[in-house]
């Protein structure tokens, strides 16, 4: 990962690795054989499944779009009739709402609480290996067994209405997870939670390469923390911040398994995104046609948005 | 899912930087002629290695391959050998298992192999497995047409294999259209489950008495709750269950005095919207939350939260399949569970309750034992065999229910709404799709948080029975 992030400090790295260990050729060695190992044509059994698992099946899934297919049986196609579904549906369009809604606070949430934590554990503490584990594990951990924690957290004889209670406030005491105005904020919590220590590993990757000769430099110029941070740590970690966004806002369109696991959608719709009503249409309720076409507008947006994401935080055209 | 698309993301990402980096990297490394001639050598034994890992790799994905295809019709010689699938939501053993083990004892010349499932993922792999024509040589279907296992939709579909005259005596009275179309019968009924409460009579008996009427049961809730008890526990979070309360609180109301409604609702001569039974069922749902019939938290709960109040006695009874009392009594020490009606709105003579065959056997349609299947449901079918499963069940047996001796047993208190055929078979199992028993069922939960009325509600099941 860290060789990811930093493609261009690798050349003011070079040096000093060679003065750790003697001899830079041989420590250099590995690179350049790793660079040119292997031949194209080993990738096409990996490429025959990616085109035949990936492709021509959600090919075919998309053209299941187009019908009244439901799950079983013969079908009628019907042109473009589950699409103007989706968009006459309160649940749907309610759905796609909850998804921009969680997608984007998660990434912003999360991206901010990663770069907080990538910076204060990036160089001076001495805790910060220990605590750099601490902070990945969620990403690490299984999101469906996670969500189960979380969920046991915010019942209604779980330990956060226990607290509450505890400190005097038992009248705020709730079923978090089935309060209509409540439970999105809620699964929002978990979702950047798991989220931040991804971001926090990106950002540290590229804070890795930041030259700390030019941070020093912008001290002895009178730069105080927060100017240092502006002008000199950001734009050098601006590719960091391009992956962590992107990846946060693919992640966040799709998320799924937390929700499921949660709240199922609910109470009542509440907290459905797009994913969770693709599997409940298609698979649930039979529904495929109309479970395919969801699925197609998903990946439309998912695809908008990462397009999108992609040019704003562009740091150079070459790129 | 989501981790493997990460990981291809996180691919592409690598590669194209990885792509760009060569262009730094051999600007600062500057070979030797030594060290080209180490890299070749080192090509080589790499390509080696690699080949040495590629091919194993490639051959178990060959090995998979061919086994996937072939895997399930290894048995097709013999006619001795049959597979089973039945979905199972818990650890204690299946009733389905059980009985067929007794087959196998019975039979030692016979083998059967078990393909239990999850229940919530049963449908999708009954589906997909009959698509894919591997589904086993006997699976567990539900009657009627409101769930992804229903008879109707794989009946015509092609799924199944018509069943023959052992089939058709176990039908239960009136039910013969929801076991297949044309007057032809595609699943053999195994028990007779009843829909109603299942109460923890110990918890009842510290309470009073049963409430015997509507007004009764709401007086009770609240000193119930003034005690720090429930009536009722619900799994608000919990689709199944809140639609099966919805259902219960529809069957005085709705179905006991038409039995016929779910047939007039196919012929659009009525709508749910439109019906006063089930806008006052729904309306009720508000009743039992304003009287405090429902545990703290009801909104959000799950299925743990009944498992837990009726064991420990916090709540009396709760709206769950009545085979559960089995269950929850072997769970819970020196308890007592028993099923009951809810009580009805105008008094104990309109109580009404829901028994039905739920569950039937089917012979996949591409079974290449067809015979030993049929030779197990024959066995099924024979009278000791489905008073023998019911008893493992907890239900009752499908045939010889008016000999059924009720008294002492857990169905006491419905014994004589069953003999009076007091009883119908669960609505949604008439449901055209699982899509209305859906909007029945979050709709319930959106009426407990205050997010939908009972009139919205009943819309958009209207709009999904269409669909």
């Amino acid at each position: 990962m860290t060789a990811t992030m930093q493609p261009k400090s690798e050349a003011a790295e070079a040096p000093r690795r060679g003065r750790r260990t003697p001899g830079a050729g041989q420590n250099a060695r590995p690179r350049g054989r790793g660079l040119e190992f292997g031949h194209w044509w080993w990738a096409l059994p990996g490429i025959a499944l990616v085109v035949a698992i990936h492709y021509v099946a959600t090919g075919i899934g998309g053209f299941f779009a187009f019908t009244n297919w439901t799950g079983i049986g013969s079908f009628k196609i019907t042109g473009w009739a589950n699409f103007e579904a989706i968009f006459k549906d309160t649940t749907k369009v309610g759905a796609l709402s909850n998804t921009l809604f969680l997608a984007f606070g998660s990434v912003l949430l999360g991206n901010i609480a990663g770069l907080v934590i990538a910076l204060g554990l990036n160089r001076v503490l001495k805790t910060r290996y220990i605590l750099r584990t601490l902070f990945f594990m969620p990403v690490v951990l299984s999101p469906l067994a996670t969500a189960y924690i979380w969920k046991y957290i915010f019942d209604f004889d779980g330990p956060l209405n226990a607290l509450l209670t505890a400190i005097g406030a038992g009248d705020q005491a709730k079923p978090w997870l089935a309060d209509p105005q409540w439970a999105i904020w809620t699964v929002l919590v978990v979702l950047v939670w798991s989220s931040t220590g991804f971001a926090m590993v990106i950002f540290m990757a590229g804070l890795a390469g930041v030259p700390v000769e030019v941070e020093e430099a912008a001290a002895i110029d009178g730069a105080n923390l927060w100017q240092r941070f502006r002008n000199v740590t950001l734009p050098a970690i601006r590719p960091a911040v391009a992956i962590a966004t992107t990846l946060g806002i693919v992640q966040g369109l799709r998320v799924f398994d937390p929700i499921m696991a949660l709240t199922g959608g609910g109470p009542a719709g509440a907290t459905e995104t797009l994913a969770t009503q693709v599997y409940k249409q298609a698979f649930a309720l039979g529904n495929f046609g109309g479970g395919a076409a969801l699925a197609l507008v998903l990946a439309a947006i998912i695809l908008i948005f990462a397009v999108l994401q992609q040019r704003l935080t562009r740091s150079n055209p070459e790129d | 899912m989501s981790a493997i698309g990460n990981t291809y993301v996180l691919f592409l990402h690598i590669s194209r930087i990885l792509v760009s980096d060569r262009g730094h990297g051999s600007r600062i490394i500057s070979t030797t002629k030594s060290e080209r001639l180490d890299m070749t050598q080192h090509r080589r034994y790499s390509g080696l290695k690699a080949g040495a890992l590629a091919v194993p790799t490639i051959a178990a994905l060959v090995l998979t391959g061919c086994s996937a295809s072939t895997g399930s019709n290894a048995s097709s010689s013999g006619s001795q050998e049959f597979s089973l699938s039945f979905a199972t939501s818990n650890t204690i053993e299946s009733p389905f298992q059980v009985l067929a083990e007794k087959y196998m004892e019975t039979n030692p010349n016979v083998k059967i192999t078990f393909n239990p499932q999850p229940n919530d993922s049963y449908d999708q792999t009954l589906r997909t497995q009959l698509q894919a024509g591997n589904a086993s040589d006997i699976v567990v279907t539900s009657p009627g047409s409101g769930q992804g296992r229903s008879i109707l939709p794989l009946a015509e579909a092609g799924f199944l294999e018509p069943l023959d005259d052992s089939a058709k005596e176990l039908l239960p009275e009136g039910s013969a259209s929801s076991f297949g179309p044309e007057g032809k019968i595609f699943g053999q009924a195994t028990a007779i489950t009843v829909s109603a409460l299942v109460a923890n009579e110990v918890a009842v008996k510290e309470a009073g008495e049963f409430p015997a009427d509507f007004a009764a049961l709401e007086q009770q809730c609240k000193s119930l709750e003034s005690s720090g008890k429930s009536l009722f526990a619900l799994a608000g979070a919990a689709p199944p269950n809140t639609g099966l309360t919805a259902m219960s609180l529809a069957a005085s109301r709705v179905y006991a005095e038409d039995p016929q409604w779910n047939d007039k609702r196919a012929a659009n001569e009525v709508t749910f919207a439109g019906s006063d039974g089930w806008k006052s069922a729904l309306e009720a749902v508000n009743t039992l939350k304003d009287a405090g019939c429902f545990q703290k938290g009801a909104a959000g709960a799950g299925f743990d939260a009944i498992t837990k109040g009726l064991a420990s006695g916090t709540s009396l009874a709760g709206f769950i399949p009545a085979t559960s009392w089995k269950q929850l009594q072997s769970a819970a020490a020196g308890s007592e569970f028993g099923v009951r009606a809810l009580p009805a709105e105008k008094g104990s003579g309109n109580d009404y309750v829901y028994a039905s065959a739920n569950y039937a056997f089917s012979i996949n349609a591409a079974s290449k034992n067809k015979d030993a299947a049929k030779a197990f449901l024959a066995w099924a079918a024979e009278p000791e065999q489905t008073k023998a499963f019911a008893e493992i069940d907890g239900a009752l047996p499908v045939s010889g229910i008016d000999s059924y001796d009720f008294e002492g047993g857990a169905y006491k208190n419905v014994g004589d709404l069953i003999k009076d055929g007091k009883y119908g078979p669960l609505p949604n199992s008439q449901w055209p799709n699982s899509a209305v028993y859906d909007a029945l069922a979050t709709g319930v939960q959106g009426i407990i948080t205050g997010q939908k009325t009972p009139d919205q509600v009943l819309q958009a099941m209207d709009a999904a029975w269409g669909q």
